[in-house]
């Protein structure tokens, strides 16, 4: 801080030698000036003294019969001359300061963090309904009232916080993670909705939670056979049904059945060769613009590759730049054919990845018979599969009495 | 009423860090200033300082701050 200080009003570093030198250090202390980095070097002394103070040096050098000379100077009274004299320099240096000053006082970008259903569009588009866009002026954002415009506008939202870092307006969003409830007395519970079975086979568990269900487990069904009513009759003290009452069918019902699967693999496959010849160019992208090296490539067939960099600063101002290099890298298409255990192995493979993925949607496999058969121009794997998993798909509830 | 010595009978006061940085208040003036030596007046007596590489951080009617290798410290 001292350092700073005693640059910006400037000092300098003399050389001192004479009669009496120590005298000398004496009668600026006495004096009150202020002498620091004061070092013996051979037969003079080398000392730091304020700009100021060194104008007072010349009566007690004087009287202590030395001799004082300036070897540097330090601090901005010594800068701003040069400066002077650099006009078109001084003049940007002035704008780009002033530049930077005014331009902080604006918002140039909007950050929005933590939205999943409702888009960055809907947000932005909202936000400039508002009047909050890039290039307004931060003295008009209220922040706090902002908060509560998008709890008001989007109910999803649970909690919102808007920042304002540099000239950067961060907003964090948090919905509402919880499913919505399914409004049963909306327009479904007038028309009121079934669940149907999708597929052939044999009830194995079954939990109704709304409706009317029309079959039991042990139950055999058959594809499009109705599994829960949505029409709930309301009876009678006499035993009457007085009306229907219509309700979407909710139930958890797992049913046993049986598929077919076939996977086909062709004897022959193509597959690229690089010949290891590339050649590289580079571009740059600018918004819609893009630039770039203009090379001749004489490849046949080529795989280019982009390595891309985004420019950051451009960002900032909401402009998508980047740049980086394309590298061509040629290749021969190589056609190669299966020999049957590399075959097999791959169909292996597959199947196992696509009991996998049934594993994954929730299909229990009872039980699988697979078969890999060679036809004239490759392999087909087949087989059947008995699953247990989940049924029902909500149909409109039929209207006819029963 | 006990006031301290340096500023009642204004006493030489030395504080001494390590071998290498030395702060000296209360004296009169420099009588001696070389590299290896530093001589001292105070107002009773007179403060030698011996060593290497001496140099002064900054020197003002009040106080000073001596810097380098110091060998040893002699009241004479």
């Amino acid at each position: 801080m001292t350092e700073w200080l005693k640059r910006l009003r400037g000092y300098v570093k003399i050389i001192v030698w004479g009669f009496a030198p120590q005298r000398f250090i004496n009668l600026c202390s006495n004096k009150g000036i202020l002498l620091w980095n004061i070092e013996k070097q051979d037969d003079v002394y080398i000392m730091c003294v304020s700009l100021e103070s060194f104008y007072r040096l010349r009566s007690i050098a004087r009287k202590t019969k030395v001799r004082v000379v300036i070897s540097e100077r330090y601090g901005l009274p010594f800068f701003l001359p040069h400066l002077q004299r650099r006009k078109a320099f001084l003049a940007g240096l002035v704008l780009t300061v002033m530049f930077w000053i005014v331009s902080s006082m604006f918002v140039w970008d909007i950050q929005i963090s933590g939205n999943c259903v409702i888009t960055d569009d809907m947000i932005f588009q909202f936000l400039e309904q508002e009047g909050i866009q890039m290039g307004m002026r931060k003295s008009n954002l209220d922040i706090g009232e902002l908060e509560k415009q998008i709890r008001r506008q989007f109910p999803q939202v649970t909690w919102t916080s808007g920042r304002l870092m540099g000239t950067r307006l961060l907003l964090e969003l948090k919905e509402n993670d919880a499913p919505i409830p399914e409004d049963t007395q909306g327009a479904d519970a007038i028309i009121g909705r079934d669940l149907v079975a999708e597929y052939d086979g044999v009830i194995t568990d079954m939990i109704v939670r709304s409706g009317i269900p029309q079959v039991t487990i042990g139950s055999q069904v058959a594809k499009g056979d109705l599994l829960v009513d949505g029409k709930v009759p309301i009876y009678a003290e006499d035993g009457t049904i007085r009306e229907y009452r219509m309700v979407t069918a909710d139930a958890d019902i797992r049913m046993e059945h049986s598929g077919h699967f076939r996977i086909f693999l062709p004897a022959d496959y193509i597959l690229k060769k690089y010949t290891g010849r590339e050649k590289t160019g580079y571009f740059m992208r600018l918004g819609d613009r893009e630039w770039k090296q203009a090379r001749k490539v004489s490849f046949l067939q080529y795989d280019s590759i982009l390595n891309t960099h985004s420019m950051k600063i451009l960002k900032m101002f909401g402009i998508n730049g980047t740049f980086g290099k394309i590298t061509y890298r040629e290749y021969q298409k190589t056609e190669y054919l299966r020999d049957d255990s590399e075959a097999k192995e791959i169909l292996q493979e597959k199947i196992s990845d696509f009991l996998e993925s049934l594993g994954e949607k929730g299909v229990q496999i009872i039980s699988k018979d697979v078969k890999i058969e060679t036809k004239c121009n490759g392999w087909v794997a087949h087989g059947e599969l008995v699953v247990q998993e989940k049924v029902g798909t909500q149909v409109d509830t039929t209207q006819k009495e029963d | 009423m006990q006031l301290p010595k340096d500023v009642c009978m204004g006493a030489l006061r030395v504080t001494l860090t390590g071998n290498s940085e030395v702060w000296i208040e209360n004296y009169r003036g420099i009588l001696e200033y070389t590299g290896e030596r530093i001589l001292l007046q105070a107002r009773t007596c007179q403060v030698c300082l011996e060593g290497s590489r001496l140099s002064i951080d900054y020197y003002t009617n009040e106080d000073m701050k001596i810097s380098g290798n110091i060998v040893s410290l002699t009241y004479i």
